[in-house]
């Protein structure tokens, strides 16, 4: 069963992607804070991970640029969800290696078929 | 053969020795053995065969010495054989080598092969055989030199027999080697020959060597001449024999005899020169001279030097810097002419004319000169007596050019004086002139006099002394010798020490003007001729003294005309530059009539300018009149209203014969006359300006002229006057208008340079107007680097603008001050009338502003959209699948509770921004209540409970001093409070400790709100109160970036203020300060 970590400090958006994807059979896990994600990533070994940028303590795009240079992680598609919805933001997220930038607000049945293809896809 | 051979004789030694000693002892042997064996038989008889036996030794023993005696020959014949074969091996290599030299082979060596007294003889040999190796050699050497020389040798014995001649004297001479070795060398001489080659050889025998010249007969039988070389040859300190060196001197005897022939020629040529002719060599001794030079000299010049001869001198004529001929070709190596004075018969002065001539050796250099010496003293004489007279003409025409062209008196007589001396060769002199009304002579010029002399006599009456003579009589009087002189005998000049004098008279076309006088120390004979010259000189000098008094007379004329004119001009040219520099016309308008009245000596001058129908008063000069007063109506017969109406000047020489004029009542009816002049500028007519007069005076056609030329420069100053105060009042007008505008303008010429600048540019640049003015415009800028996109754009504007295109470009300009501002910089061209374009003008509006707003407008929507699109997911990701059913029961409550909060926040997100809108316009009305400070707190303190605990922070209040009486809004006091709270907590980690103090300032109270938080970055605090602003941090939190703002907003409302201090990781301290009483 293909394991997907989601990282967001709402936790309606948490609850509401969790609760799409395990009804497509998805196991999730969700965490509230990035400063802890890379030791559970190392953990659960996701076969994929959805992003919050906007976090505090440790923002999403430098928790990816984390991830992507650990050779642990690096494989593990990333995908952005988030407000910041300016297109030099997209680029700096595409750059930094996030497989998909997603703007809030999104459609939790459009999410759910990026993150079938993407896991399908491996 | 035993002579021949030694082996044979050793041989023969040996044998004889062995028979000599063999025989004699075989002989005794046998004799004492026959002789024992008698005296044995004799003792005992013997028996038969003993007898026998001993009757047979005899035989047997000659038997035995026969072998023995073979033996020892044969030994012998062995013995010798082994060493003569020793002792013959080193005389056999002795007598090849022996063999070897006799035959010439020099180079023959013998191989030592022992050590005794042969050995020692063969090294001997091979010494001497190598000794005479090289012995040979040198011999041969020698032969080979004398065989190869090729100037003929003899050798001569100590009996003059020669002994020896090389193959060199043979070809000269004829005679072969067996023919003269043996000879006397007497029988190849003639007796002279012989003489010297006794007396030469008599000298060798001394051991003398030298060099002589001989001639020796040859075999043909001529006589041949020949350079002999002489040398002893020395052995054992004795002279034995004598060499010499015989070289062919024939060549040089032709030579010789050649030189010799051309000596005499070249004698012959110089003798015939009737001019004197001298060689001199480098030492400057004369080492030939032709007849004339002897015939004047003696014939002993030759060897004599020529400086001697010519100028009877111990050393060198350029000693004394004469011009040497003889030195001058010796250094130069060219020909050079010149003429010298030397001493004749009888000490009189010859002049020679000198040409001299290099002779030259074939390396170049000179060894001799030819001096030929003409004598051109008749020549000289005539030259010179021609120059003395040119001196004379060229002194006279000098004096008449003197004369003619100089005008002044004292230039004349320096001049004419110094001529005359320098003519007359005398030492001194002066000029008396004689003065009219004293009828005395007074020393105008002198030279070489004293002054004491000149004191005493520098002034003569007429009749008085030698000058006052001439003077009266008019004839010069010359004297050779003044001390000498009997009719002069009590002139002070007597006993002056002068002697040669002469004083002419200087004669005018009448009468006599004056006298020149002329002394010398020496004794000067006047010739009558030099009498003659000096009177015409006189004469001239007179005529010339006439003429310059007359021209000083008209050159004071001239000069007070020329002084007339150039008042004139001065007058006017002030007149005109008053007038021109002026632009207040009425400033000026009374000095330059006070001008014209004192350079006219008018007693009253003003100027009337005509005012629609009348004659106003514009200036005056002499008069206590109000400017603009009416002075003459239109119709009144005044002189002035005829001169306008005219447009001429009238002139009233006397009123009293005038009476058709009309005069003021504000003049005086003293003037008795007056000169009217109208002022007019093209057909209009300003006015006219009138002098007046207290006498009768009739002005001159130049004066009036003058006055209608200041007529003209006050017609065009009032015009111009007038004009430019139009000009100054509508320049006045824009340049207020160019200064109120609020945007920079900045007006160039076609060459971009500033013409003006408004002060909204200079304050916008930060330069001063007038520092602008007259600059390039772009170079304004160049104050930074900054700058350089600023000026690429400003030019392109201006370009285009000179183009006739207005152009606008936005661009950054850094002020002087470092401030950068956003500027759209607007170039129009400025058009004349003829359509091209004279300059332009660049608008600089500063947009930083609008700008700035633009950005904030742009962060507006990006910050407004981000914060929107977080409670935006919920709903329509909720609401989606709550559509969907994705979700079911109870689940589906707690999505839709969800949706309602974000939808809330986003609501309150959206009132936020009406609420800094409404306060901002001013539309929000602010409730005045009394504030109790404690309630506010707890609230505070309760609102961030949650968040406190979160941070695991501390969150305390203070209340200091009496802060009671405080009136206004609660609501807004709560916001700031709460709004700069919530700013501490999320801008602070962990721990954090955030103190909120409320205490009284004087009419003020102070709100603080500290943190020990992660602080704000220096880059950001000037802009934390604008809207939507995200400092550095803001990027990572969440935040609307309109909390500060709406906090400034209410902050603003009370008149108060607030300020923000803080340090990077210490914390920020954020004041609030609103006064008690505040403006309503």
């Amino acid at each position: 069963m293909s394991k997907v970590m989601i990282i967001d400090d709402e936790p309606f958006i948490l609850m509401m992607i969790e609760d799409k994807l395990k009804k497509a059979g998805i196991k999730v896990i969700t965490l509230r804070e990035s400063v802890n994600a890379i030791s559970a990533v190392k953990d659960e070994k996701p076969d994929l991970i959805i992003l919050d940028w906007m976090m505090p303590e440790l923002s999403g795009i430098d928790l990816c640029k984390m991830l992507k240079s650990d050779p642990d992680t690096a494989e593990i598609p990333i995908f952005m969800l988030t407000a910041k919805g300016q297109e030099a933001d997209e680029q700096l997220g595409i750059k930094c290696g996030v497989a998909r930038y997603i703007t809030k607000p999104f459609s939790p049945k459009a999410l759910l078929s990026i993150v079938e293809e993407t896991i399908g896809k491996q | 053969m035993f002579k021949q051979r030694i082996i044979y004789r050793l041989f023969l030694i040996l044998l004889i020795f062995a028979l000599i000693l063999i025989i004699p002892f075989s002989l005794t042997i046998r004799k004492e053995v026959k002789n024992m064996i008698t005296e044995e038989e004799e003792t005992v008889a013997p028996s038969p065969i003993e007898k026998s036996i001993h009757d047979k030794f005899s035989e047997r023993f000659t038997d035995s010495i026969i072998v023995f005696s073979f033996y020892t020959f044969v030994f012998a014949f062995l013995l010798s054989l082994f060493f003569s074969k020793n002792l013959l091996r080193p005389i056999k290599e002795l007598y090849r080598g022996a063999k070897a030299l006799k035959e010439g082979n020099l180079g023959v060596r013998l191989e030592i092969s022992t050590e005794d007294e042969l050995g020692e003889v063969t090294k001997t040999f091979n010494e001497m055989a190598a000794s005479l190796e090289k012995k040979t050699e040198e011999l041969k050497k020698k032969e080979l030199y004398l065989s190869a020389m090729m100037d003929p040798l003899w050798v001569v014995d100590e009996n003059d027999m020669i002994t020896d001649i090389n193959p060199a004297f043979t070809k000269l001479f004829g005679y072969g080697r067996d023919e003269i070795i043996g000879a006397s060398i007497y029988d190849f001489l003639d007796e002279e020959n012989a003489r010297i080659m006794k007396y030469q050889l008599e000298e060798r025998e001394k051991g003398i060597s030298s060099i002589y010249e001989i001639s020796i007969i040859a075999k043909n039988g001529s006589s041949i001449p020949v350079l002999i070389t002489g040398a002893p040859l020395i052995k054992e300190g004795l002279t034995t024999e004598k060499i010499g060196i015989l070289k062919d001197f024939r060549k040089e005897h032709e030579l010789r005899d050649a030189i010799r022939e051309s000596r005499d020629y070249l004698e012959n040529i110089m003798d015939s020169i009737e001019d004197e002719l001298l060689v001199v060599d480098r030492e400057y001794k004369i080492i030939m001279a032709n007849k004339a030079v002897k015939s004047r000299k003696g014939e002993g010049v030759i060897g004599d030097y020529c400086y001697s001869i010519s100028h009877e001198m111990a050393a060198p004529c350029w000693y004394e810097e004469r011009d040497c001929p003889a030195k001058r070709v010796f250094e130069t190596g060219r020909i050079f002419r010149t003429v010298h004075q030397h001493k004749g018969a009888a000490g009189k002065r010859v002049f020679h004319e000198i040409v001299a001539c290099p002779i030259k050796d074939s390396k170049g250099n000179v060894m001799h000169v030819i001096e030929l010496m003409r004598d051109v003293t008749e020549r000289r004489e005539y030259e010179e007596n021609i120059a003395q007279k040119n001196k004379e003409l060229t002194a006279i025409n000098s004096i008449a050019s003197i004369l003619s062209k100089s005008l002044r008196a004292e230039d004349i007589f320096g001049s004419v004086l110094d001529k005359l001396l320098e003519m007359l060769n005398m030492d001194g002199g002066g000029i008396y002139l004689l003065d009219e009304m004293s009828r005395e002579l007074v020393c105008a010029y002198h030279k070489g006099i004293s002054e004491d002399f000149v004191k005493v006599a520098g002034r003569m009456r007429m009749g008085e002394d030698i000058p006052g003579r001439v003077a009266t009589t008019g004839q010069v009087i010359t004297s050779p010798d003044i001390g000498a002189d009997q009719r002069v005998e009590r002139s002070i000049l007597k006993h002056s020490g002068i002697k040669g004098y002469c004083c002419i008279p200087i004669k005018g076309k009448e009468k006599i003007v004056g006298v020149f006088c002329l002394f010398s120390f020496r004794t000067h004979i006047f010739t009558s001729e030099e009498e003659r010259l000096m009177t015409s000189i006189g004469e001239m000098t007179g005529i010339a003294i006439e003429n310059i008094r007359l021209y000083e007379k008209m050159r004071q004329l001239y000069e007070y005309q020329r002084q007339r004119r150039v008042d004139d001009h001065k007058n006017l040219l002030s007149l005109s530059s008053i007038l021109a520099a002026a632009l207040d016309i009425k400033a000026v308008m009374n000095s330059t009539l006070d001008l014209i009245k004192g350079f006219f000596r008018a007693d009253l001058v003003w100027l009337l300018e005509r005012d629609n129908e009348n004659l106003i008063l514009k200036a005056d000069s002499g008069l206590n009149i109000k400017e603009g007063e009416i002075i003459y109506q239109k119709g009144t017969s005044s002189i002035e209203w005829y001169a306008v109406e005219k447009k001429e000047p009238i002139i009233v020489p006397a009123f009293s014969s005038e009476a058709r004029f009309y005069m003021s009542n504000y003049i005086s009816s003293n003037y008795r006359s007056a000169v009217c002049i109208p002022v007019y500028v093209g057909e209009k007519a300003l006015g006219a300006f009138t002098l007046y007069f207290a006498v009768p005076k009739e002005p001159k056609e130049d004066d009036i002229h003058f006055l209608q030329i200041v007529s003209s420069i006050l017609a065009v100053a009032i015009e111009r006057s007038e004009l430019y105060g139009k000009t100054l009042l509508e320049r006045e007008r824009s340049e207020t208008i160019l200064q109120s505008i609020s945007d920079g303008i900045m007006t160039v010429d076609t060459k971009c340079r500033v013409i003006s600048m408004n002060k909204a540019a200079a304050d916008m640049i930060g330069i001063a107007q007038e520092k602008a003015a007259g600059n390039q415009c772009c170079e304004i800028f160049n104050y930074t680097d900054e700058n350089t996109d600023f000026r690429w754009s400003l030019g392109t504007c201006l370009d285009k603008a000179l183009e006739k295109e207005p152009a606008n470009i936005e661009a950054e300009l850094t002020t002087i001050n470092g401030k950068k501002l956003s500027v759209m910089i607007s170039s129009s061209p400025v058009m004349n009338s003829r359509g091209e374009v004279s300059g332009v003008v660049n608008v600089l509006r500063n947009i930083t502003r609008e700008k700035e707003i633009d950005r904030m407008k742009t962060e507006f929507v990006r910050v407004v959209s981000h914060q929107f699109r977080t409670p935006l997911s919920a709903i329509v990701g909720m609401t989606e699948m709550v559509i969907n059913e994705d979700i079911k029961g109870a689940k589906t409550k707690e999505y839709l509770k969800t949706v309602l909060s974000e939808g809330t926040r986003l609501s309150e997100m959206v009132s936020e921004l009406l609420n800094i809108a409404r306060i901002e316009s001013g539309k929000e009305v602010f409730r005045e209540e009394e504030i109790d400070f404690s309630l506010l707190f707890d609230d505070t303190k309760r609102l961030f409970s949650n968040a406190m605990e979160k941070k695991k922070g501390k969150l305390t209040t203070f209340i200091e001093g009496d802060v009671s009486g405080f009136k206004g809004d609660k609501e807004r006091l709560f916001q700031v409070i709460k709004n700069l709270t919530d700013n501490s907590i999320i801008y602070s980690d962990e721990g954090c400790d955030i103190r909120i103090t409320i205490s009284r300032k004087d009419d003020s109270i102070e709100l603080k709100v500290s943190d020990n938080g992660w602080g704000i970055p220096d880059e950001d605090i000037a802009h934390l109160t604008e809207r939507f602003y995200r400092g550095k941090y803001g990027q990572e939190v969440k935040g609307t970036g309109l909390g500060l703002a709406l906090c400034k907003e209410i902050v603003t409302r009370y008149s108060g203020s607030m300020s923000f201090d803080s340090k990077i990781g210490r914390g920020t301290t954020v004041t609030v300060t609103l006064p008690y009483r505040r403006r309503t």
